[in-house]
């Protein structure tokens, strides 16, 4: 028999080898070997579910291109559903504190990324034995490798380390990948200080339709929200986009006394009512807090017409 | 000899291949029951009360923005000089209220939604915001309407999960979203400061009910793309959220309001 022909034997064995895959999908089987999935009935039933996200994916800014792309104002609160606790320490916060060494390549936080400015590549692992998929990886430019798991793994201790990208797994709900994070490190809602803790967990839900990527991002965190917070976000495959590395190098930027943090004490920065003033919404709204994401607020605003223009900033 | 062996081998294979095949495929074609119709093929119930959560978009939402502020939109010169000619009293007394109400602009105005089934066929929609109704049509267009605010609505499910494939294993329950392609649509209003799209344009949305939350919540997200090309360099793509709501007992319609 020349060597490397394979024998009826082994094609056979082959073939049913490949057959074995749909029955496992519909019975619970043995755990094959040297495969990294372990066959749960939660794997089978969803083998067949679920779609392909992978690709190069790129951000469309047509909600809120003025806080993603330039940037949040300070004291912009609208819509987010934070407690005094988060106000507050928003409050302190200084925009030069990027310019600290130990935050000048701070990446941007899972949570947050998706609402970022940057372009988004999704890649996918798969056993080579089972051929299923293991893992999603996201990346971003300004952000980390972000692993979601999708072999049945569970979340480790919560002594674990957090990370900006935390700890993720994912099923499917039909076509909808559903993704729940834990361990993330302290990160923010919104650019301009408004802080998310540590003890924040997500849930992601990745929509596909066409050439176009909707994730709905949910984050629940008990020390500076008192509502889940939810935003939607969209992107568009782009086949000629390429997520370049992003080496990010520490410099002097600003010469300062060591040991200075740029910072206001609580209560004491007047300029967070300047976006008030400037835009003509009452600092009710500013400040924020669930209220101030419901439809019914505006019958306490009334009508009110805002003198926001993007030129003017 | 080898390669006799291999074809040999090859044809049991394929035998035992179809074999296996057999009784997925027989349960395929085997008294196959009659087409569902759309509501009852609904693979995801988004009937019920929605309430928009407006946590992105906020200044351009919930209060009126002012005229010039067209930052997010697409829009190419033609598009902002429409705009710029904005004159909310003039649509006032042209009978032209609900300029900013129409369907490529309704599922970001805040308001509360309810979804109803009128029939088999047809889901419908009404909006507290500016008191509007939808009426999506699966199946064959009805015949050619005038332009309204609300267009006309061609809907179908956009099936999740793979039937068949190789070996003819198919999802338990299949799973998906709903899309609507309206056109016929009025001339209106993207956001309530005049930011135009016009007679030719294409809307397309995608409705996904998503699973429920740990918390008990559950949202609905509306994925639309607008394409005009009249008024938009591209396509302009948001997606709005809506919690789900125990009752109808908040309803409260509006009239449209020119600013």
């Amino acid at each position: 028999m020349p060597r490397g022909r394979p024998s009826a034997g082994v094609g056979l064995g082959a073939l049913a080898a490949a057959l074995t895959i749909p029955l496992i999908a519909q019975t619970p089987a043995p755990q094959p070997a040297a495969s990294l999935v372990d066959y749960t009935d939660e794997v089978a039933r969803t083998a067949t579910a679920g779609i392909d996200f992978t690709g190069e994916w790129a951000p469309r800014f047509h909600e809120d291109e003025p806080e993603r792309v330039p940037g949040p104002e300070l004291g912009d609160y609208l819509g987010i559903p934070i407690n005094d606790a988060a106000r507050l320490r928003a409050t302190t916060w200084e925009a030069s504190i990027q310019t600290l060494p130990e935050w000048q390549c701070r990446p941007h936080s899972a949570d947050y990324i998706w609402r970022g400015p940057s372009a988004l590549r999704v890649s996918k692992e798969v056993d080579p034995v089972s051929r299923q998929v293991i893992a999603w990886h996201a990346e971003w430019l300004r952000s980390v490798d972000r692993q979601i798991y999708m072999d049945g793994r569970p979340h480790p201790s919560p002594n674990a380390p957090h990370t900006w990208a935390g700890f993720s797994t994912a099923r499917w709900d039909g076509d909808v990948l559903t993704v729940k994070t834990t361990h993330l490190k302290e990160g923010y809602v919104r650019r301009n200080g408004l802080p998310r803790s540590d003890q924040a967990t997500l849930t992601e839900h990745w929509m596909l339709h066409g050439d176009i990527l909707t994730v709905a991002v949910i984050v629940t965190d008990p020390v500076y929200l008192t509502e889940p917070f939810i935003r939607t976000t969209d992107y568009e495959l782009d086949l000629h986009q390429w997520v370049p590395p992003y080496p990010c190098q520490v410099v002097e930027e600003v010469d300062r006394p060591a040991g200075r943090v740029p910072h206001s004490l609580p209560d004491t920065n007047s300029a967070v009512a300047d976006f008030s003033k400037r835009c003509g919404i009452p600092v009710e709204a500013t400040r924020g807090g669930a209220e101030t994401m419901y439809p019914d607020f505006r019958l306490k605003l009334g009508d009110i017409t805002s003198r926001c223009i993007a030129a003017q900033r | 000899m080898g390669g006799r062996g291999w074809t040999g081998g090859m044809a049991i294979a394929l035998l035992v291949a179809g074999i296996a095949s057999m009784p997925l495929a027989a349960q395929r074609g085997r008294g196959q029951a009659p087409a569902l119709s759309p509501r009852a093929a609904a693979p995801v119930d988004l009937t019920g009360y929605w309430i928009s959560i407006v946590t992105e978009d906020w200044r351009w939402r919930m209060v009126t923005p002012a005229k010039g502020d067209y930052d997010s939109v697409p829009l190419n010169a033609a598009a902002r000089r429409a705009a710029d000619s904005w004159d909310p009293k003039q649509d006032e007394a042209a009978g032209e209220a609900c300029r900013s109400y129409g369907a490529p602009a309704i599922m970001r105005v805040p308001g509360r939604l309810h979804i109803t089934w009128d029939n088999d066929t047809t889901l419908h929609i009404d909006t507290e915001a500016g008191t509007q109704t939808r009426i999506l049509r699966f199946g064959s267009p009805s015949p050619s309407e005038e332009p309204a605010w609300q267009g006309q609505s061609a809907a179908q499910w956009e099936l999740g999960g793979r039937a068949g494939g190789m070996f003819g294993v198919s999802q338990a329950k299949p799973s998906g979203a709903l899309k609507v392609v309206t056109t016929r649509i009025r001339p209106g209003y993207l956001r309530k400061n005049g930011v135009p799209y016009s007679a030719n344009t294409i809307l397309t949305e995608y409705f996904n009910a998503l699973p429920r939350e740990e918390n008990g919540d559950t949202w609905l997200v509306v994925t639309t793309v607008v394409t005009d090309p009249q008024f938009l360099n591209g396509r302009f793509i948001t997606s709005s959220h809506f919690k789900k709501l125990p009752d109808g007992t908040a309803w409260h319609p509006t009239p449209c309001r020119s600013s």
